[in-house]
């Protein structure tokens, strides 16, 4: 699965509103794919077997997938509709994990960690638990792989945990797992001229409900976008009996920020 | 103050400088004063630092003017200085006297309708880059260290990478704010792109390596930025097939901004010391070809036509890079060549023939490297005809060889109507050799030149023109 994500050096992003300006930078294959893309490329290159390249996006998303054909995928898929567009995570998760099914029998998915964008580590994780297969996150290193399975290393902050997976299964990985290769030109410029598959919300109707689409899927809202902002640590002394302490100190946490108790907050 | 003789810099002359650049401005603290006396020059080779230096920090023309009158009155050498990326000791204060560091001149202007910047001496090449950048133009000359300072790029005519598009700096320069040793302020030239008024004083500033004048402010002309740029990396298994490959594509009407000859051996090392992988493993020799186009269909037509001369002359597969960033890793490890071989080497040599001398040139280095039993590292800008060669050090010193081979390099390439220096100049390192490749009435003439801008000799004395 991969996605194409605007050039985080040159796009503009607006600090009153927290959004990119999505026209103001070309589109680039977000580098973590090209990471899951590599990982896949090897597994083929030592087992054979086929890689499918999946995007979900605008129709300009099709230069990332002929990127990805010329990398070493075989086949290349953009599902382009506007019924998925204003998509959150789990409604565009949904739409991966039905073209997915739809694609048929499959032993390994491989996603970034995240994209530069959204920068949410969702989508992956999600589209496993809609297609029922296991998954790992934040895989630094592919120990072994073979026909029946894979076996990876994870790292999550202070630990690193190997996992022994069967197929199916998907894994996430980040950019420390491989350096992606660069392709020939002569790939290259096949790739230009390939074919890129375009699905629309009616090629997945049989596996899909459409209400669970774009927007309408979709429930999360974005009230803020904001940068919180760090704070060393602070000491406060509190001395009483603990009645009256329990009070003050639920007071002190409300003023600075760490308890709200307003319904519905989005954090 | 700690300085040892002292005779030059007394106490006076550092209160007319604090005077006209202020207390903050002027440094004589041996541990901040240290940091601006060498440059990138190999050790072997680097001209002794005098210890006995003042170093002032001026902001506009006028303070510099002003130093400059009080330094000639006195007779005290004065050292501009910039980024400090030189490698032919340039910049290095071999005399007491006074350093003027251009760091405080930072104004950017872009003139967008002109597509030109007028920019301080002290802007550093990265953030001309990045200024151009954001204002949807392209400043496509690379000579290197993106730490380099524009006033100095100016003064030593800077090449590098991506110069076979648009020429090398002096192609560049449409304007120069310049004060000379005796104090006056001359702007020469403007935001224009003919001008015949009298003898160009401005192209006699550039490339003239801090002896004429220091560089204050200069005016460059910029280009609209290409949308669709590659660059490919073409491997050949030995020097001579690489390089016979160049004049093909030169001829063939493709337009590269770059054509860079590395060898393999060198950028692993390169790639190695930045922790990054060099992305083909493959062949000795590998060409870098830098692209650049408005259209993606014009720059894969001519990616097609420079991938068919190569395979013509024995390439292995071309492999293109097409991400911003993997261009960067591409280019940022190609500029790291020389940081990886510095500590072992004596001299790099910056030798230039016309393009299609090249491979002669290579040949005769390596019979050269063969008769001396010597490796001479090498790489270059090949679309330029221009060879980096580098001399290296054995069990840690300088061989016994080092100068006469040096001198064969420079009578072999002279002799195949070449140059011994195509981009770092001549500075203090090659004085000696400069009457290897001029004449004495050529060299007469730049002495003539040097003494009619400036007739106390206080301006970087003895680089360039020797100590007439």
């Amino acid at each position: 699965m991969v996605k194409q994500v605007p050039d985080i050096e040159r796009v503009r992003f607006d600090l009153e509103t927290g959004r990119l300006d999505r026209s103001s930078a070309e589109g680039v294959t977000n580098p973590f794919d090209l990471n899951a893309l590599e990982v896949g490329v090897q597994i083929k290159e030592r087992l054979g077997g086929r890689i499918t390249a999946i995007s979900m996006g605008p129709p300009k998303a099709e230069s990332t997938l002929r990127d990805c054909l010329a990398r070493g995928a075989d086949r290349a898929i953009l599902l382009t509709d506007r019924r998925f567009a204003g998509a959150d995570t789990l409604a565009t998760s949904y739409t991966l994990a039905c073209a997915i099914r739809e694609l048929g029998r499959f032993d390994l998915i491989v996603c970034g960690e995240k994209t530069l964008d959204g920068d949410t580590a969702q989508v992956g994780p999600e589209v496993a638990e809609l297609l029922g297969v296991p998954h790992v996150s934040y895989v630094e290193e592919v120990v072994a792989f073979t026909h029946e399975g894979i076996t990876v290393k994870s790292d999550i902050g202070r630990f690193h945990y190997i996992y022994e997976l069967r197929y199916p299964c998907l894994i996430t990985v980040t950019k420390n797992v491989n350096i992606p290769r660069l392709p020939t030109l002569r790939d290259k410029i096949l790739a230009r001229k390939a074919r890129v598959e375009v699905w629309d919300a009616e090629r997945l109707s049989r596996v899909a409900e459409p209400d669970r689409f774009g927007l309408k899927g979709s429930p999360t809202t974005v009230v803020k976008v904001f940068s919180p902002l760090s704070s060393g640590r602070r000491g406060v002394i509190l001395e009483g009996d603990a009645e009256e302490l329990a009070d003050r100190l639920l007071n002190v946490l409300r003023e600075v920020g760490a308890l709200k108790m307003e319904r519905g907050n989005v954090d | 103050m700690g300085r040892e003789g002292g005779a030059l810099l007394d106490s006076r002359l550092i209160d007319d400088l604090r005077r006209v650049v202020g207390d903050r401005w002027v440094v004589c603290e041996r541990d901040s004063v240290v940091d601006y006396l060498l440059d990138e020059t190999p050790d072997v080779v680097r001209p002794q630092p005098s210890s006995d230096i003042v170093v002032v920090k001026p902001h506009s023309a006028e303070e510099v003017s002003e130093i400059l009158k009080v330094a000639n009155e006195r007779r005290v050498p004065v050292y501009p200085v910039g980024g400090r990326t030189g490698l032919v000791g340039g910049s290095i204060p071999t005399e007491p006297g006074i350093i003027v560091s251009m760091e405080r001149f930072k104004r950017i202007e872009i003139d967008e309708e002109n597509l030109m910047a007028t920019v301080g001496a002290g802007v550093t090449l990265g953030e001309l880059i990045e200024a151009a950048e954001r204002a949807g133009l392209f400043f496509p000359l690379h000579p290197g260290d993106e730490g380099a300072f524009v006033g100095g790029l100016v003064a030593t005519n800077a090449g590098g990478a991506r110069a076979v598009k648009y020429g090398v700096m002096r192609n560049y320069v449409k304007g120069v704010e310049v004060v000379v040793p005796t104090g006056e302020i001359l702007r020469l030239g403007g935001r224009l792109l003919k001008n015949n008024t009298g003898y160009n004083l401005m192209h006699l500033i550039i490339g003239s390596e801090g002896t004429l004048g220091i560089i204050t402010e200069v005016t460059l002309k910029l280009y609209p930025r290409m949308k669709h740029s590659v660059t490919l990396i073409a491997p050949f298994s030995s020097r001579r097939d690489a390089i016979r490959a160049v004049p093909k594509i030169l001829r063939s009407g493709a337009n590269p901004l770059a054509i860079e000859y590395v060898e393999l051996e060198e950028i692993l090392k390169s790639a190695e010391h930045l922790n990054e992988r060099w992305p083909v493993e493959e062949g000795f020799s590998q060409l870098i070809i830098i692209l650049t186009e408005v259209s993606e269909d014009s720059l894969y037509a001519q990616a097609e036509e420079i991938e068919h001369l190569c395979k013509e002359s024995g390439s292995g597969d071309l492999v293109v890079a097409e991400a911003r960033e993997e261009q960067d890793r591409v280019l940022r490890i190609r500029s790291n060549l020389y940081t990886t071989l510095k500590p072992d080497v004596c001299d790099i040599l910056d030798i230039v023939v016309p393009p299609s001398m090249l491979a002669e040139l290579i040949d005769i280095i390596e019979e050269l490297g063969a008769e001396y039993g010597a490796k001479l590292p090498v790489y270059g800008h090949a679309g330029d005809g221009n060879l980096h060669a580098h001399i290296m050090k054995v069990n840690g010193h300088a061989p016994e060889y080092f100068e006469e081979l040096k001198r064969k390099i420079y009578e072999a390439t002279v002799k195949l109507g070449g140059a011994i220096s195509g981009e770092h100049g001549i500075g203090e390192t090659r004085i000696k050799d400069l009457k290897l490749a001029l004449s004495s009435k050529e060299i007469e003439l730049m002495r003539e030149i040097k003494r009619a801008f400036d007739p106390n000799n206080i301006l970087n004395p003895g680089k360039v023109v020797g100590r007439a």
